[in-house]
């Protein structure tokens, strides 16, 4: 049976987001900058509304005097990734 | 990137892939640790049994104190990685434990070779190299370094049952199968994907 997909990833730069972070332990908010070649500005809209969904945490502080953001994939993004993938990979198979 | 664009199913699969793919590239590692002691140990266990085999002059088996110094640069280019460094993997960690684990392993085991002055101490030295190589490999699922342990392990059986100057040769063997011919590949790997992503 064909779910919908979770609106929250369904969305071109919040999916790159949580593409990225499910690769890795967590990242900077640099990182996330350079890999999606998306503004500043929009990364930060992004990450917000992924961290109000609860699918990401988000700790600032300071390193060498700079600020620095960390991101991180929280259990519940790791699960609705893979039930985002599970469900993309359902909708393909039945499409074919 | 458009934040909003609403993707279609197959949009969003290439999407996944192509970030994982950059991520991946990001943690693809450089290599220079791996040569940097792939060619330190292989010079120290040549001229160590050239010295042993056909010069004997005592002051030549100090080579091996190259191994303490070269613990400078490879102090400089941990820092300078990790700086460079905007994530950490989950791998991180444990590959830190493990080779600290093994650095800390090789100097007790030079303290006690050199309090015990052992006949053959190349075998235990090989031993070791073994254990962080095959893990590091295991982990990564990097075959060179699965091999580089094996072949640390099979040369470590080896060596017990031959006289101890050709054991060095042996220990050369390994510095290059463990960690020199891995460097290189780790380095080509890195390099081609650094060009790819400029």
């Amino acid at each position: 049976m064909f779910k919908d997909l979770d609106p929250i990833l369904h969305s071109q730069l919040r999916l790159a987001v949580m593409s990225l972070l499910i690769s890795v332990k967590e990242a900077e908010f640099t990182f996330i900058r350079e890999k999606t070649n998306a503004s500043a500005g929009n990364i930060s809209v992004q990450i917000n509304k992924l961290k109000d969904a609860g699918y990401i945490d988000v700790v600032k502080q300071f390193k060498d005097n700079y600020p620095q953001t960390i991101c991180k994939i929280t259990p519940s993004g790791i699960k609705a990734f893979e039930e985002y993938v599970k469900n993309l990979q359902t909708y393909l198979s039945i499409k074919k | 990137m458009d934040e909003e664009k609403i993707l279609t199913e197959k949009e969003s699969l290439a999407l996944i892939t192509s970030m994982i793919n950059k991520a991946k590239c990001d943690y693809e590692e450089t290599g220079i640790s791996a040569l940097l002691w792939g060619i330190i140990i292989t010079f120290c266990s040549l001229i160590s049994f050239s010295n042993n085999y056909w010069w004997d002059l005592s002051w030549v088996n100090y080579v091996w104190f190259l191994t303490l110094l070269a613990i400078v640069p490879q102090i400089i280019i941990s820092i300078r990685e990790s700086k460079r460094k905007k994530y950490k993997s989950y791998h991180d960690d444990a590959m830190g434990g493990i080779w600290i684990s093994f650095g800390v392993g090789i100097m007790l085991l030079s303290f006690y070779t050199g309090v015990f002055h052992t006949n053959n101490d190349v075998t235990l030295y090989l031993i070791l190299y073994g254990i962080p190589t095959f893990a590091t490999g295991f982990a990564r699922k990097f075959a060179p370094m699965i091999i580089g342990g094996i072949a640390s392990w099979i040369f470590a059986v080896i060596s017990m049952y031959i006289p101890f100057p050709f054991a060095l040769l042996l220990s050369a063997a390994t510095a290059q199968l463990a960690w020199f011919i891995p460097g290189l590949i780790l380095r080509r790997r890195y390099l081609k994907l650094k060009n790819d992503n400029v």
